[in-house]
């Protein structure tokens, strides 16, 4: 739990908005919504200090209910789980409450807003629910003082009204308000239990559903600020390459075009206010480049193509996928840095009866949102307010305040909805060049992406190349296990930067089989490179889980194994599984073998398929929630896969939303079934080869398998749901595969062509 | 620059930009109808789809002048209420994760349906097989689909009774 969950007061609306249309009758309860370490750890050294709450909750006399969130919608239906989770515990009329985005500065009145790591419910869950059940105590307390009764008698009856049943009186909370401001805040109140929950569990639509569909709903893209003008940015092709020298004449001459401004590539802080070690080589830089600011976005975008720039290509030049990959392929052979050892794992996979070894290989791959990066800035009089569809408001603030050489508490960022996230809006590149051209242009400016910028200027998930060693004894047990990973670190790096050979928690992602074999080791070697990197969903685990849950397998065919008999094996009891997943508590083996049971038997396990179709087995535990998958495959004489159906078992916990779940699992599946069957970026001269759907195609709906989603019940805490669904789909398709081929594909994209028959 | 007349959702309107201009970027930046969006600029994502005399259209790819005199519907003029069968499926469906493919989707979807009444998965997969939603939303797409078709039909059939 948080360390600032428990505290809980009533606040006056004063402390947090200077200005609002209501009176000061309504109760506001302010709390503390504490969640990441960062935020932890302000909360504790608040602690002894002036109680100051990042999150409210307003209960207006005429009955509305106000939450003000400080997590980013982008589409896992945040507003709507924190509005069921908090209509619970008050008992509120679900239909009047109303959640409001909360506005970010860098005084982070609201806490950390990052949005990520499957995170948001995970965090909310405790302080949500506590200041529900303490402003509906509150409540009961005002009705009872105003009927002369024991509260005791008094109950909410879960229409944001309290009743008193022995004299059949009735009263709506907005009447109570103007009372329960003066009722003390209580401690302690007692949560609901889970068996007397009425909305948790229950698959309520989303609360801001009805605008998407009627074109109403508006994204970071859609905003509009008197006076504003549009810009597109010329950005360097090569990664870490600089501007040096440009004519601007001809694209000044494009009807429309107002100015022509170059844009300076300033070092950037770290992305979540991380602790940059000295001397660690960390240099993480804005893109730079050329903007072009016009009357609208065609007239920019036709300026940009008059624009003549010469490029200083910087040290990136010479880099290409080829290279990168026979790099990795070279450092696996070797030895790397030791990351987890239990064991003797070497010598006893020497002595082993059975050797097995395979290398697996996974390429950099973009995030793509539907909705391109754009940002509108307007940047005066010493303060900068923007128009974000960021998942990072915090370190957006930050960034924009070395940016600007401006204090932190002159900047102000508007969330605005986010046509999708994964990670790629983590990244503030995009906040912090819409200010610099703001402020060279003295007017508001939306800095809009087009997807060639997008797909060439992203934060790629990094390539990766993994050798796997395991070993059997004489009584078929796996009794050894190797992993080297090669790969450039994940950690947030900007153009031109390096980090240094930390192997932090992005390498941890490997899950079974460690943890459960007796001799075990988990190396990796870094490959240094100017290509930006950053967190795409799923991050480590979509990796390592391609590699290890593939190997499992091929370690099962060796031993002679069904491979879902072998992973139960490997968890059976005695045997401490690691976490594939960020953030994880340490694993329940019996909730782990009771999705693979739950999923094997929905799935049709064992049974008979017909000739060129295949089913493979895959999961994980990680984020709290425990997931796996079965797939069906056809594989076509001439090597093509079609992903046939999908049979998914997920034990998150207590659901607050069944059908968002689902949602959430049928989008992560195709999120990771896309880069299985498409995704990949190469590089080469320093450029990203790739630049729109037509050469970096998505998943389409004649791909979508027939998807099958089993929710196992459970009043354990809230685990994610944005990330478990991701990792496992490739290799339930690559076992799958192997199961209708005998062939087994060892890289990301599937080489379909390699199964083709002859 | 001379001016170019369309009609949008039902109203004429005169705009002043170069010919070569998308249609999406006047409607977006011109005339303000930020429902249409833009997603790739080449007609490869359908985010940008309009109807364009009743035929789903890439806006993102149609020069404005092309599309002179002609009637152009967006999805701000898709239904007067926002109850069209399609909108309706949507929601019963819950179909929309982050949001912003699903215009395109419904704009094609609503021209789909009015030549063809009873899609089959096929042609469904023929007619939304040109767009992308990176949430991943297809299985709960094709259920909307079948399931406005079947509402949309019964829509029609009882206005055919009344008439």
């Amino acid at each position: 739990m948080s360390a600032g969950a428990g505290k809980i007061a009533r606040v006056s609306r004063r402390d947090f908005l200077k200005a609002g249309a209501v009176g000061s009758a309504s109760l506001v309860i302010g709390f503390y919504w504490a969640d990441s370490s960062k935020a932890v750890a302000r909360a504790t050294a608040d602690a002894g200090k002036d109680f100051a709450p990042n999150a409210y909750i307003e209960i207006h006399p005429n009955g509305e209910i106000r939450l003000i969130a400080a997590r980013s919608e982008m589409g896992q239906g945040v507003r709507t789980s924190m509005t069921m989770i908090l209509a619970e515990e008050l008992d509120a009329d679900w239909s009047k409450i109303k959640i409001e985005q909360a506005v970010a500065t860098s005084e982070m009145k609201y806490g950390d807003m990052t949005t990520g790591g499957s995170e948001s419910v995970r965090s909310s869950w405790d302080p949500l629910r506590k200041a529900g059940a303490t402003a509906r105590d509150m409540l009961i307390t005002a009705a009872a003082q105003m009927w002369g009764v024991p509260a005791s008698e008094c109950s909410a009856t879960g229409g944001s009204v309290i009743e008193h049943k022995k004299s059949s009186r009735r009263l709506g909370y907005g009447a109570l308000v103007e009372k329960a401001v003066a009722v003390p805040v209580p401690k302690d109140v007692p949560l609901k239990d889970a068996k007397d929950y009425r909305i948790l569990g229950t698959s309520k639509p989303r609360v801001d559903g009805g605008p998407i569909v009627i074109g109403e709903a508006h994204y970071g893209i859609d905003t509009k600020v008197p006076g504003m003008l549009y810009a597109v940015v010329a950005r360097p092709p090569v990664f870490g390459g600089r501007v040096k020298k440009f004519d601007a004449e001809k694209a000044q001459a494009v009807p429309g075009v107002k100015k022509v401004i170059e844009v300076q590539a300033v070092e950037m802080p770290p992305l979540f206010g991380e602790e940059r070690p000295a001397n660690s080589g960390h240099q993480h830089y804005l893109w730079g480049g050329v903007a072009v600011v016009a009357d609208s976005t065609w007239q920019a975008i036709a300026g940009r193509k008059a624009l003549s720039i010469d490029w200083d290509p910087g040290a990136g030049a010479e880099e290409s996928s080829e290279k990168q990959r026979a790099t990795c392929a070279e450092m696996v052979k070797g030895s790397g840095k030791e990351l987890r050892k239990i064991g003797d794992p070497a010598k006893v996979f020497d002595g082993a009866a059975k050797k097995i070894e395979a290398e697996y290989e996974l390429p950099f791959v973009a995030h793509t949102t539907m909705e391109p990066p754009n940002c509108t800035a307007y940047v005066r009089d010493g303060k900068c307010e923007v128009w974000a569809p960021t998942q990072n408001s915090g370190g957006m603030a930050t960034a924009l305040a070395s940016a600007l050489g401006i204090p932190a508490s002159a900047i102000t960022i508007h969330i605005t909805l986010l046509g999708g996230g994964f990670g790629r809006r983590l990244n503030i590149d995009y906040g912090v060049e819409a200010a610099l051209i703001s402020k060279a242009a003295g007017v508001p400016v939306k800095v809009i992406w087009t997807r060639e910028d997008d797909v060439r200027h992203d934060f790629y998930r990094p390539m990766s190349h993994h050798r796997l060693r395991a070993g059997v004894d004489a009584q078929n047990q796996v009794t050894s296990w190797m992993h080297h990973i090669a790969a450039p670190t994940t950690d947030g790096v900007y153009v031109g930067g390096d980090v240094p050979d930390t192997g932090g928690t992005e390498l941890a992602g490997t899950g079974l089989p460690s943890g459960t074999v007796p001799n075990y080791l988990l190396e990796a070697s870094f490959l240094h490179t100017a290509v930006p990197r950053g967190y795409w969903r799923g991050v480590d685990t979509t990796w390592n889980q391609f590699a290890v849950q593939s190997f499992i397998d091929e370690v099962a065919a060796s031993m002679g194994k069904d491979p879902l008999e072998l992973r139960r094996e490997l968890i059976a009891a005695k045997t401490k599984p690691e976490a594939g997943g960020g953030d994880q508590p340490p694993v329940d083996v019996a909730r782990l073998r009771h999705v693979l049971d739950l999923a094997a038997e929905k799935s049709g396990w064992g049974t008979p398929l017909p000739k060129g179709r295949g089913r493979g087995i895959a999961g994980i535990a990680g984020w709290g929630t425990y997931l796996v998958y079965v797939a069906e495959v056809t594989v076509a004489n001439d090597g093509g896969v079609k992903v046939d159906r999908v049979v998914c078992a997920i034990d998150c916990g207590q659901v607050i939303n069944p059908d968002m779940v689902k949602a959430q699992v049928e989008g992560g599946l195709v999120f990771g079934l896309t880069a299985a069957l498409f995704d990949e970026i190469t590089i080469e001269g320093g450029q990203t080869q790739q630049s729109n759907f037509n050469n970096y195609p998505m998943m389409r709906i004649n791909d979508m398998p027939r998807v099958e989603v089993h929710i196992v019940p459970s009043h354990e805490s809230p685990g994610g749901c944005g990330e478990p669904p991701v990792p496992s789909i490739a290799p339930a398709v690559a076992n799958a595969i192997f199961a209708a081929t005998g062939k087994r594909l060892r890289r990301l994209p599937f080489q379909t062509g390699e199964l083709a028959k002859a | 620059m001379d001016a170019i007349s369309i009609t949008v959702n039902g109203k004429p309107q005169s705009v002043e930009v170069t010919p070569d201009t998308p249609l999406l970027w006047v409607l977006r930046d011109t005339l303000g109808l930020t429902g249409t969006k833009f997603g790739c600029g080449m007609a490869l994502c359908g985010a940008c789809t309009v109807h364009v005399d009743g035929e789903a259209s890439r806006s993102c790819t149609t020069r404005i002048s092309a599309v002179a005199g002609r009637n152009i519907t967006t999805i701000e003029g898709l239904s007067a209420d926002g109850r069209h069968p399609v909108q309706a499926a949507w929601l019963d469906q819950q179909v929309a994760q982050c949001g912003y493919c699903q215009v395109g989707m419904i704009m094609t979807t609503a021209a789909l349906l009015a030549k063809n009444p009873k899609p089959s998965d096929a042609d469904i997969d023929d007619a939304l097989g040109g767009h992308i939603c990176r949430c991943g939303t297809y299985q709960r797409i094709r259920a909307a689909v079948h399931e406005a078709a079947t509402k949309h039909t019964a829509q029609l059939t009882a206005a055919g009774e009344t008439r």
